[in-house]
């Protein structure tokens, strides 16, 4: 039982990163539509960016951590005014691609880098000893980036609903010609949807690296294993990002630690989201909070 | 008939049929005929080394694959980034069956142009599955299908003991008139196999655009609800031609495995699937001079980046890896750039060509 409740503790664990990836994908389909594909090598890119910081310049880990989300804010932001905006009104799926293309892009950027290749891990700056809680344990950082994940989107979710930027991208996702005719900037809301996610993306990157190590094929990898979490909680829904990313976490968890090593299974968290993933496809579509688009002639 | 069937400076049709012609001109037709003898020829009076013969037929096998990605993304408009995938399907029906029943089996190495179409079949048994939630859906979801479609692909190859984990399974060399194909004009042998299976393609992709269902792709791709208007149904057109791409990757593994004889996982990842990508934007997406135009592109942008990797090594220290930086920056790059900057690819360069030619001395 208590192998249970561990495998439980650190499927929550991992589905609340899911769900902070997802929750930068979400911002971006939600406002303009696209699919970004590139969203794993900016995830990477943030967390390389609070390394980099943190050692080689050697400022404290909570300011670089900061600096960073400031930095992957304006790169995405850039990125979407060099690459993306002369292609609005251009059709959804030459986009789509650019960000295919981006994202091999963003890899041979980091192959560059010293990080393409090798480990790294963060300085220690939480205690070691782990929480031990009836024989259930949990690491300060694994607390730590549950603890910061829930902030965010709280915070995300607040912005969403409040502010009046939120709203004006509430509003732009809902119609572009409506939101246009009441005078939102229909490109400055994508620029800023794709600052926020970019912002969102280092975040989940230091969390990321914090616990699992910096491996640039495993952060990189955030960036697909997103697809699974977005479409079970529905592609343009924050909430649903949260919950699909806790049930994507689980699921995972309980396939490593039941089905692996039995029957000649092995490696099965790897799979079975994309399994989950073509079924949902075929049987609910919209996913678990998603909208349904219904199309007029 | 009025129009001058030679040399034509315009569209002069005056019924559908002139207009559904493969050959618009006696001058296309007579062009085709003499590239097609040149491609036969070529080998015979040219020696060229096994190295050359191993480029050229990797550009073939990537013509037949990109076929099939051109009728899903350029004609009929849905992403596809698990094209690799499909082509790992219908290698590992060779290669898995070549692992079954042994590498020498007659199945294997005398019937293997029945294998080929065998691993179309599977192929096209694959895509369809694939495309089924086009049944429901618009073409954002089939990207995310075909992107998990690879990956599942990737799980299966490198987990299943039947597929030896991902590792390279051998595949005999086959038989042909004079007996079994040897090391010295193996290339060469596959050079002529599959150049023939690339033109029979092509005119099978360029006689289906003009039939029913080609049109009918077109339509789908265009306006989706108009061509459910006019009758057709969108979701099975999309299905279908999620098939047909299925089909021609199979038939391009098969001629992989066949041609590298035998088939490793590393050929047909995520990777690769992007590179399929790149070269029908490249060569242009929905036509048909841009299937062959792009494969050769991509594949030249390849080597000269090694040479260039190469050239790097002799003045950059070894930690700095130029080499695993260079394929996926160009790749992305030059998808980039020519989303935003030609849009309808090189078969568009072609088009202009063409155009100066045909209207010289005159301008328009």
């Amino acid at each position: 039982m208590t192998y249970f409740f561990q495998l439980v503790v650190s499927g929550i664990v991992v589905g609340s990163i899911y769900a902070l990836s997802a929750l930068g994908f979400v911002l971006i389909y939600k406002s303009s539509r696209v699919l970004n594909i590139a969203h794993g090598q900016i995830i990477a890119g943030g967390a390389f960016i609070v390394y980099a910081l943190t050692v080689f310049l050697g400022l404290p880990i909570y300011i670089s951590f900061v600096a960073s989300m400031v930095i992957t804010f304006f790169l995405a932001m850039s990125v979407e005014r060099i690459f993306l905006r002369r292609l609005i009104g251009e059709p959804i799926i030459s986009v789509i691609m650019v960000t295919i293309g981006l994202m091999s892009i963003l890899n041979g950027v980091i192959y560059l880098t010293p990080f393409g290749s090798m480990n790294y891990s963060f300085p220690e700056f939480l205690p070691t000893t782990p929480i031990s809680l009836g024989g259930v344990s949990i690491s300060w950082t694994q607390l730590m980036g549950v603890v910061i994940t829930a902030i965010l989107i709280g915070a995300f979710s607040w912005f969403f609903k409040r502010s009046t930027i939120g709203i004006s991208m509430r509003a732009v996702s809902d119609d572009q010609f409506a939101a246009m005719s009441v005078g939102i900037s229909v490109p400055r809301v994508f620029g800023l949807a794709w600052a926020m996610a970019g912002l969102s993306a280092a975040a989940a990157g230091a969390i990321i690296g914090n616990i699992t190590g910096l491996n640039f094929e495993t952060l990189g990898a955030f960036g697909i294993t997103v697809f699974p979490v977005v479409i079970l909680g529905g592609l343009d829904s924050i909430i649903g990002a949260v919950v699909a990313g806790v049930i994507m976490g689980l699921i995972q968890q309980f396939a490593a630690g039941y089905l692996d090593g039995n029957w000649g299974l092995n490696g099965t968290a790897d799979v079975l989201p994309y399994i989950i993933l073509l079924v949902i496809l075929l049987f609910k579509p919209h996913g678990l909070f998603g909208t349904h688009e219904i199309e007029r002639v | 008939m009025s129009a001058n069937r030679f040399l034509a400076t315009g569209n002069f049709f005056t019924d559908y049929r002139q207009e559904q012609r493969i050959f618009r001109t006696h001058l296309d037709r007579g062009m085709f005929v003499v590239f097609l003898a040149c491609l036969f020829a070529w080998p015979l009076f040219f020696e060229a080394s096994n190295r050359t013969m191993l480029v050229i037929n990797n550009i073939l096998i990537a013509v037949v694959a990109v076929y099939g990605l051109n009728l899903v993304t350029g004609f009929a408009g849905l992403i596809s980034i698990g094209h690799a995938a499909f082509v790992g399907v219908g290698a590992y029906t060779v290669a898995g069956l070549a692992r079954a029943i042994g590498a020498t089996h007659p199945l294997i190495v005398h019937w293997w142009p029945l294998m080929i179409l065998a691993a179309g079949g599977m192929g096209a048994v694959f895509g369809a599955f694939v495309g089924l939630p086009a049944m429901r859906l618009k073409h954002l979801y089939l990207a995310i299908a075909t992107l998990s479609f690879q990956m599942i692909f990737t799980w299966t190859i490198k987990f299943m003991p039947t597929f030896n984990q991902g590792q390279m399974i051998p595949v005999g060399r086959v038989s042909w008139i004079g007996g079994t194909v040897g090391r010295n004009n193996h290339y060469f042998f596959w050079y002529y196999m599959i150049l023939v299976v690339a033109v029979i393609c092509g005119l099978a992709v360029r006689n289906l655009l003009r039939s029913r269902y080609g049109r009918c792709l077109v339509a789908v791709r265009d306006n989706d609800r108009a061509a459910d208007a006019m009758g057709m149904h969108p979701g099975l057109t999309k299905v279908y031609a999620f098939t047909l791409a299925g089909f021609f990757a199979g038939v391009a593994g098969a001629l992989h495995t066949y041609m590298f004889r035998g088939a490793g996982f590393e050929s047909f990842t995520l990777h690769h699937s992007i590179t399929y990508l790149a070269m029908a934007i490249v060569g242009g997406l929905g036509t048909l001079p841009g299937s062959l135009l792009g494969p050769a592109a991509i594949y030249t942008l390849e080597l000269q980046m090694e040479h260039l990797s190469e050239w790097s090594g002799t003045f950059l220290p070894d930690s700095f890896n130029l080499a695993t930086a260079l394929r996926p920056l160009g790749f992305g790059l030059v998808i980039v750039l020519f989303l935003m900057f030609e849009p309808r690819g090189m078969a568009n360069w072609w088009r202009i060509c063409r155009s100066y030619v045909k209207l010289w001395p005159f301008r328009y």
